[in-house]
């Protein structure tokens, strides 16, 4: 099955009477477990075409569909629902919240729904920090941790209801040379071992090149 | 929702300042309600006890007397009905024992009230004549305690007599003086003793006598014009002055009846402090509703990230509504306990030298319980607008900013 499907997503935006169309007719599929770059110049396209995948915003025409069940039309508590439950964000600024530590943050999708942060959660929380090598800034106050710690952390928060499709806009282009290296070495073996589905916003051709396929995003159409 | 709530608690706690300074305007607010409110509730008690310690709270008398035209003959010429006649209460003694047994009834006063004139040499001034019995001249204002030269013994056939009114006359105590009484009746009366109330139409018109002297001064051989009776709660005038209505076939009148003015000042000034109150709740609520708001606008894109992982936006508007049911809460309590504290200090430091308090503030009479849940109501009131704002922030909006 797939696990996403986009036929003919258009995208309109106004100010006043003037209609800038940004996105011109998208059609694009992804498959379980893939891990898609979608390239393109700045101003192509490529964000508003992220958020609407990712339900974040709603196409002026065009259907949607998550694993074979049409997502376009469906409430904003609907939405919500499935933003939390199967998909994960990692945005270019990590955008923690500043006075939470670095396990409530990783745990904050997971606790809000559930009313707390149980032990359980506590403990999937610690193991994905485990894993962005991050075991050590437990208790850290997130506004005590570097750039690279900081995006790491916002990895881990992406994976905390284990979603099958994570969007990451840009993940790298706050980051140093090294730390991005890092950063898209943690996506890519998270998508190796746990089948997890990624669609990487960017334009830069090394980060795309790592990805199974790349998606060009050109004036609101794909090249 | 628990979640919400330690949210909230982390948001306030986060920063501390602003937090601390909200909560002082907040319970700034609440001590000027509880002040306000203890100083009216203050000022009635202090107002209805001034009144009801120097009157009678129940009052009997005769029926009114209707003055009316009689018709003399066919002619219709008309001529007046005579009222020169005292009305008077014959069966009194009974009256008396009936009062007694009610419940609530301390003392029962009857009495011989009439007007006259007190003579010395050229001076002459007009007096209201009270005769009690001599054992109950303090039974409804404490005459004995405001003597000043004298005494109020009135058996001995003296008169008691006000400050003022000796002042005018040049009287003091074993003085005699020429008591001319409204029936024509005149009586060389000495003066027992003389007072000083306080109250300038006790001090300058009011002599009391003995009912045996009063008798043939009023020319009432028998009865007496009124009988006073006194309370130990005065709120409960009107069910006193019902029960002894439905039994006797005289007027009964409350205090409140003769005192209208002082229930029209009460209300009044409840209403005026109603005002203020209201004035001090808006600004409560404005202080929490701004505050807010402007939280929500420099937490957008932490709120725009927790709606893009799928929070609810009742979540997000809780976190707020929480925000501010904290702070109400946390400065209605305060601002209660420094009110409390505040007229206490207020009472208890200014102190007339006799040690009763200068200000008449009640401290117990604060309304705490409700200005803490208007405060913590009207705190989650106010923490709406912004929490709606928060909730309906649009994600994407929010992360690009």
């Amino acid at each position: 099955m797939r696990l996403l499907e986009a036929d003919g997503l258009t995208k309109s935006f106004f100010n006043g009477d003037l209609e800038t169309v940004v996105l011109k007719g998208i059609d694009l599929i992804l498959e379980p477990g893939e891990m898609v770059a979608l390239q393109g110049p700045s101003g192509s396209g490529k964000s508003t075409l992220l958020n609407i995948l990712g339900l974040l915003m709603q196409p002026t025409d065009g259907t949607l569909s998550f694993m074979g069940e049409r997502v376009s039309g469906l409430s904003e508590k609907q939405l919500s629902a499935i933003r939390n439950r199967h998909f994960g964000f990692v945005f270019q600024f990590h955008n923690l919240l500043p006075d939470f530590t670095a396990v409530e943050n990783v745990a904050f999708p997971a606790a809000a729904p559930a009313g707390g942060i149980s032990k359980a959660l506590r403990e999937r929380a610690k193991s994905l920090l485990e894993r962005v090598d991050l075991s050590d800034r437990l208790d850290y106050a997130a506004n005590r941790l570097s750039g690279g710690q900081k995006q790491r952390v916002a990895v881990a928060r992406a994976l905390m209801n284990r979603p099958q499709l994570v969007f990451a806009d840009e993940p790298t282009g706050s980051l140093d040379q090294e730390n991005g290296t890092k950063v898209m070495q943690l996506l890519r073996e998270i998508n190796r071992e746990d089948k997890t589905t990624f669609l990487i916003s960017t334009h830069d051709p090394d980060i795309a090149a790592i990805c199974d396929r790349q998606i060009n995003v050109v004036d609101g159409r794909i090249a | 929702m628990l979640f919400a709530l330690r949210v909230a608690f982390r948001y306030l706690l986060a920063n501390r300042v602003q937090t601390g300074l909200l909560i002082g305007g907040v319970a700034l607010s609440v001590i000027v309600f509880v002040f306000i409110t203890a100083l009216i509730k203050g000022l009635a008690i202090f107002l209805t006890v001034q009144t009801t310690g120097q009157i009678s709270h129940v009052d009997l008398e005769p029926p009114r007397r209707v003055a009316a035209i009689q018709s003399a003959d066919d002619r219709f010429a008309a001529q007046p009905v005579s009222t020169f006649q005292r009305q008077q209460i014959l069966g009194w003694q009974q009256v008396v024992q009936q009062s007694e047994g009610l419940q609530h009834v301390v003392a029962v006063v009857p009495e011989i009230s009439g007007n006259g004139f007190l003579v010395r040499g050229a001076a002459v001034a007009p007096i209201a004549l009270q005769g009690v019995d001599p054992s109950q001249i303090d039974a409804i204002i404490p005459i004995s305690s405001y003597i000043i030269d004298g005494s109020s013994d009135l058996s001995s056939g003296g008169l008691v007599i006000g400050a003022d009114l000796a002042d005018d006359l040049g009287l003091k105590a074993g003085v005699p003086v020429l008591l001319r009484s409204d029936r024509g009746v005149e009586r060389l009366i000495p003066i027992t003793g003389i007072f000083r109330a306080g109250l300038a139409n006790l001090d300058r018109r009011v002599a009391y006598l003995s009912l045996a002297t009063a008798r043939p001064l009023a020319d009432l051989p028998n009865g007496v014009t009124s009988i006073a009776i006194r309370l130990d709660d005065p709120e409960k005038s009107f069910q006193v002055a019902e029960q002894l209505q439905a039994q006797l076939p005289l007027k009964v009148t409350a205090w409140q009846e003769k005192n209208r003015n002082l229930e029209e000042a009460l209300e009044a000034q409840n209403r005026t402090g109603i005002f203020i109150q209201a004035f001090a709740m808006v600004a409560i609520m404005i202080s929490i509703a701004s505050a807010l708001l402007l939280t929500s606008v420099r937490r957008r894109s932490e709120i725009g990230i927790m709606r893009s992982f799928g929070i609810s936006r009742s979540f997000v508007a809780s976190v707020f509504v929480f925000q501010g049911v904290i702070i109400g809460f946390l400065a209605s309590l305060l601002g209660a306990a420094i009110g409390y504290r505040l007229c206490l200090f207020l009472v208890e430091r200014f102190v007339a030298p006799d040690g009763s308090p200068l200000l008449p503030i009640a401290p117990t009479e604060g309304g705490y319980v409700l200005v803490i849940t208007l405060t913590i109501a009207g705190s989650a009131l106010a923490a709406i607008l912004p929490a709606r704002a928060a909730a309906r922030l649009d994600p994407v909006e929010a992360i690009q900013q």
